[in-house]
């Protein structure tokens, strides 16, 4: 008996020594305890290759093309498994998305079905990886997580009953539990689940609210899907999650996709819970890296993050440096410029000389309720570029060369991406045109909104306008847009992968324009007739999202390319949009240019702009003007003001004749005219990802304010 | 003595049967439970970012009784009986819990007869290898591509124009001609002939003069080139099904009239 006591005595001895430990070790960070990091073993490093046995080799494969074609598609899509789409009605699984991806028509939360003009060439399901799979959970009353107190709201939410504009005041309320974090209570401290967390390095596990089992099925089924339907040399797919991340008190947007480049994928994704810095998140990716898989994360709606995307320092506040620049650049080398909460290329106060920098901002950060103004600098990726110059110049390295993607980030599993037939993106919320406020209210819907506003803890519901009462809910600053495009030898995972961190990509706001874009020395040799002209320049130039390097202070040369979408509007114009740092002044410079018009219009010498070509739209019935616009544009550009010494990078954006916006299609369908203060038209384009031209080392020693702090040279 | 306990039962079940007969609604008696409050406070919390104080309680208390009386209202003048969106929503209630319910694994022979009946789905698409002469729409393509057509043929050498997704194609798909091409272009790939030069064919693009050097003819592939597919989509089906013959089985049940000289 004594010795039964002395036993229990001595576990309960261990157990409290244990969790000593490790409490001095979780708050406190002495050498000594780190003996014990030793025994930890990191679930979110365990490599599973979820690949299925599919067998239709049968099938042909169309051949590699050397000179690469462009590809489509979106690498930023939700279903019923992200914890805010499925408050927001969704239903739609992973297969549904990849079935829509490949033409099938889906059908939207409130009914209607939701179908592509053309299919895409490649997809990938983006869920949050934050709580991927629980809140499903919590609903299906048949689990055991779904007796707890906290799932009790979440019980049977999207029975199809539920599926109505009406639930949206209660689902933003349950969506802002989720985001308040009210049910992510932890268990006790001596609770052995916590002792278990730890040893495992998986936070979440401490959580009451969290179900491992389900997580990781939720997760598993992604990958499952997304290897299903993967068709090499058809149809490609990625393992993908999006991680939610976001800083701390004032809620700047982090958030990032993260892309697989294989059917391998960790056994969990790595979230907000691991860690809510993003470099954690590269470190991660790093490891993961070593194990032989290979990922991207893609951060968007940089718009949307109060200036920190595309900080002048790191996440905790210290000054950047080459070795972060390095780490960034290894896992970010694209980022997504545009989406349907906005357009994050330039802001009309950061390029107030730019007469189309004005284009579908979205000036609140990502989720603030009530509605916060998103501070532009270090919003947008013009200026990231530029930013990323001057840390060069300063010897801090450039951790923002990244190239360009658009995607859409809907959350109701299909991409919205044509104007005249658009569904925004989170499902009963904004699913018809009276909550997005592009028609005004019905009388009886007033109220109701009062209550969904309120929700949104926006005092403000609706506003008085000439035609009438309409929707505050801000989803006015959203839009139909946008498409990642890529140059690749096939379509394939390992061709469409390679092409991202090769930067060889381009994005679109939904339209499929394409766009060529080589710099070189010697590009004007080349005959713009001929039948030759890519294999020519991809062998005198560089391609976008490479350096082109000094060549004895010659003048680069820039050939530009473009076709238009044989569904969308005619090309109206191609621009080169150039920054640098003036090596006189130290100074960011930037300045657009016009280098091909359409029509056989020829840009001023002067303003550097075409002539107007005539494009109009009728905004009664959203009909353009016919006969004008090309077909297609390509011009041999050289920079009038180059100067060898200034570092210096050069961007296509392409842009369409003038159509109509949603909200403009919105009102004409519902019989109204388009309201007031909303662009009615808009002009779709593509942006390729820059040629950055690097001059001669230059031989000025940088000397820190103050001169104490010795920076790291470049190696 | 056994009588006497009988008694007691009688009584206690007739006054449980007059309790549970009588609409408890009838009695005008309304219970707001303490949870009810809680919870309704804790929402105007959460909104609202402080406690409610005792006159907005007073007033979540009283929209509560409010709603709850204006429903018993409601329920006796019958409301409910002939609205529409109640009817739907409750019929929208049950197929959501029909569709719940899991199916079984399928048998190879279930397989086999979903993939006969649908093989169409798995049609893999005619694909062919072509090169082609191409007229910029941005120079009078109409005009030199029918030229070019004639020269071709009298074997004089041609000027065209480069096209922007290249020259030659090696096994393209129909579906992918027309997503690059558009669907009138795709057409005419339809019984096309080999080794012959066919033009001009017009696209949003401008004109083309076609030459097909390969054709491979769509084909249904064997089932077990497919079988992953094939199971997924049966179980998706199985799904659809559940629901449909639940409907099936009960609508046999129901005779139903719909008047035939109605004008829509």
């Amino acid at each position: 008996m004594k010795l039964l006591q002395n036993i229990i005595l001595i576990i309960i001895g261990i157990y409290v020594l244990t969790l000593g430990l490790v409490y001095v070790d979780v708050y406190d960070s002495r050498p000594i305890i780190s003996l014990f990091k030793n025994m930890q073993s990191d679930s979110s490093l365990e490599v599973v290759d979820f690949s299925v046995d599919k067998k239709d080799s049968s099938k042909t494969k169309p051949k590699p093309n050397k000179n690469r074609n462009p590809y489509y598609g979106d690498l930023h899509v939700h279903t019923k498994y992200s914890f805010d789409a499925y408050v927001f009605g969704v239903t739609a699984s992973p297969d549904d998305a990849y079935r829509y991806a490949k033409g099938e028509g889906v059908n939207h939360p409130l009914g209607y079905e939701m179908k592509l003009r053309e299919p895409l060439d490649f997809y990938s399901v983006t869920d949050h990886g934050f709580y991927m799979g629980m809140i499903q959970a919590y609903a299906d009353t048949s689990t055991d997580i779904s007796q707890n107190n906290f799932a009790e709201p979440f019980h049977n939410l999207n029975r199809l009953d539920n599926l109505t504009v009406e639930s949206a005041g209660e689902r933003s309320n349950i969506f802002s539990s989720v985001l308040g974090a009210t049910i992510i209570k932890p268990y006790p401290d001596w609770h052995p689940k916590l002792l278990k967390a730890y040893f495992t390095r998986n936070t979440q596990g401490a959580l009451r609210s969290f179900d491992y089992d389900i997580h990781k099925s939720a997760w598993a089924d992604v990958a499952r899907s997304a290897n299903e339907h993967n068709d090499p040399g058809h149809f490609t797919t990625f393992i993908g999650y999006e991680y939610t991340t976001s800083t701390d008190i004032e809620g700047g947007n982090l958030h990032r996709n993260v892309i697989f480049n294989s059917s391998k994928a960790s056994i969990r994704p790595w979230t907000r819970i691991d860690s809510i810095n993003p470099e954690d998140l590269w470190t991660w990716q790093d490891k993961l890296r070593e194990k032989g898989v290979d990922t991207i994360s893609i951060p968007h709606n940089s718009n949307g993050s109060n200036g920190q995307m595309f900080e002048m320092e790191t996440f905790k506040g210290n000054a950047l440096n080459t070795e972060y620049a390095k780490k960034r650049m290894r896992n970010e080398p694209i980022v997504e410029i545009t989406q349907v909460k906005g357009t994050s290329d330039t802001h009309p106060l950061l390029s107030p000389d730019d007469e189309w920098a004005d284009f579908e901002i979205m000036d609140v950060r990502v989720g603030s309720r009530p509605p916060t103004y998103s501070k532009p600098s270090g919003s947008y990726v013009r200026e990231a570029y530029l930013n990323g110059l001057t840390l060069e110049f300063t010897r801090q390295g450039n951790p923002y060369k990244f190239g360009l993607i658009g995607s859409t980030d809907t959350h109701v599993v299909a991409a919205s991406l044509d104007e005249s037939n658009y569904w925004s993106k989170i499902g009963l919320l904004d699913g018809d045109p009276e909550n997005r406020g592009s028609v005004p209210l019905k009388e009886e819907n007033v109220e109701r909104l009062e209550e969904y506003m309120q929700a949104f803890n926006q005092p403000i519901s609706t506003v008085s306008l000439e035609q009438g009462e309409y929707a505050n809910t801000g989803f006015t600053q959203w839009g139909a847009s946008g498409l990642a495009a890529v140059w690749a030898e096939e379509n394939t995972r390992e061709s469409i992968f390679n092409a991202f961190r090769r930067k060889e990509t381009f994005a679109t706001t939904g339209t499929r324009i394409a766009v060529r874009f080589f710099g070189g020395y010697d590009l004007s040799s080349i005959d713009l007739n001929s039948e030759s002209i890519v294999s020519e320049a991809y062998q005198k130039g560089v391609t976008m999202g490479s350096d082109l390097l000094n060549d004895e202070n010659k003048n680069p040369e820039f050939l530009v390319w473009a076709q238009r979408d044989k569904n969308g509007a005619p090309l109206q114009r191609i621009q080169i949009i150039k920054g640098w740092i003036d090596a006189n002044s130290g100074r960011p410079k930037e300045k657009v240019f016009d280098v091909a018009c359409s029509d056989g219009l020829q840009p001023d010498s002067f303003t550097n702009r075409c002539p107007d070509n005539g494009a109009r739209v009728n905004i009664n019935d959203c009909s353009i003007t016919s006969n004008v616009g090309s077909s297609e544009l390509k011009t041999i550009w050289k920079d009038p003001e180059f100067v060898p010494s200034d570092k210096t990078f050069y961007y296509v954006r392409v842009l369409e004749n003038p159509t109509c916006r949603w909200s403009t299609w919105d009102a004409i369908k519902a019989g109204y005219k388009p309201r007031e203060g909303l662009h009615e038209t808009i002009q779709e384009r593509a942006w390729s990802s820059p040629i950055w031209y690097i001059p001669e080392q230059s031989d000025i020693e940088v000397i820190p304010l103050g001169g104490t702090i010795q920076l790291r040279n470049i190696d | 003595m056994k009588y006497k306990i009988s008694i007691f039962f009688i009584i206690g079940l007739t006054l449980y049967l007059t309790d549970i007969g009588s609409n408890s609604y009838d009695k005008k008696e309304i219970y707001i439970s303490d949870q009810e409050i809680i919870s309704l406070v804790n929402a105007w919390k959460s909104q609202v970012g402080r406690n409610p104080n005792d006159d907005e309680i007073a007033r979540i208390i009283n929209n509560l009784v409010e709603e709850e009386i204006l429903y018993r209202e409601a329920l006796k003048l019958g409301l409910d009986k002939e609205d529409r969106i109640i009817k739907r929503r409750l019929a929208q209630k049950i197929s959501f819990l029909k569709q719940e319910s899991n199916p079984s694994p399928p048998s190879n022979e279930d397989l086999i007869n979903y993939y006969n009946e649908n093989h169409d789905k798995y049609f893999i698409d005619s694909s062919y290898t072509f090169s082609h002469y191409f007229f910029s729409s941005e120079n009078n393509s109409k005009k030199r591509s029918s030229k070019a057509y004639k020269d071709l043929l009298n074997n004089i050498s041609i000027n065209s124009d480069p096209f922007f997704l290249g020259k030659s194609f090696v096994d393209i798909n129909q579906r992918k001609i027309k997503s690059e091409f558009g669907r009138d272009f795709a057409l005419n790939f339809k019984d096309v002939e080999l080794d012959k030069w066919i033009g001009p064919i017009e696209s949003p693009f401008g004109h083309h003069i076609i030459y097909v050097t390969n054709y491979i003819e769509g084909y249904i592939p064997d089932i077990s080139n497919v079988l992953k597919q094939v199971e997924v989509d049966f179980l998706q089906s199985q799904r659809d099904v559940a629901i449909e013959n639940y409907l099936n089985q009960i609508r046999s049940e129901y005779k139903i009239y719909i008047n035939p000289n109605l004008q829509i």
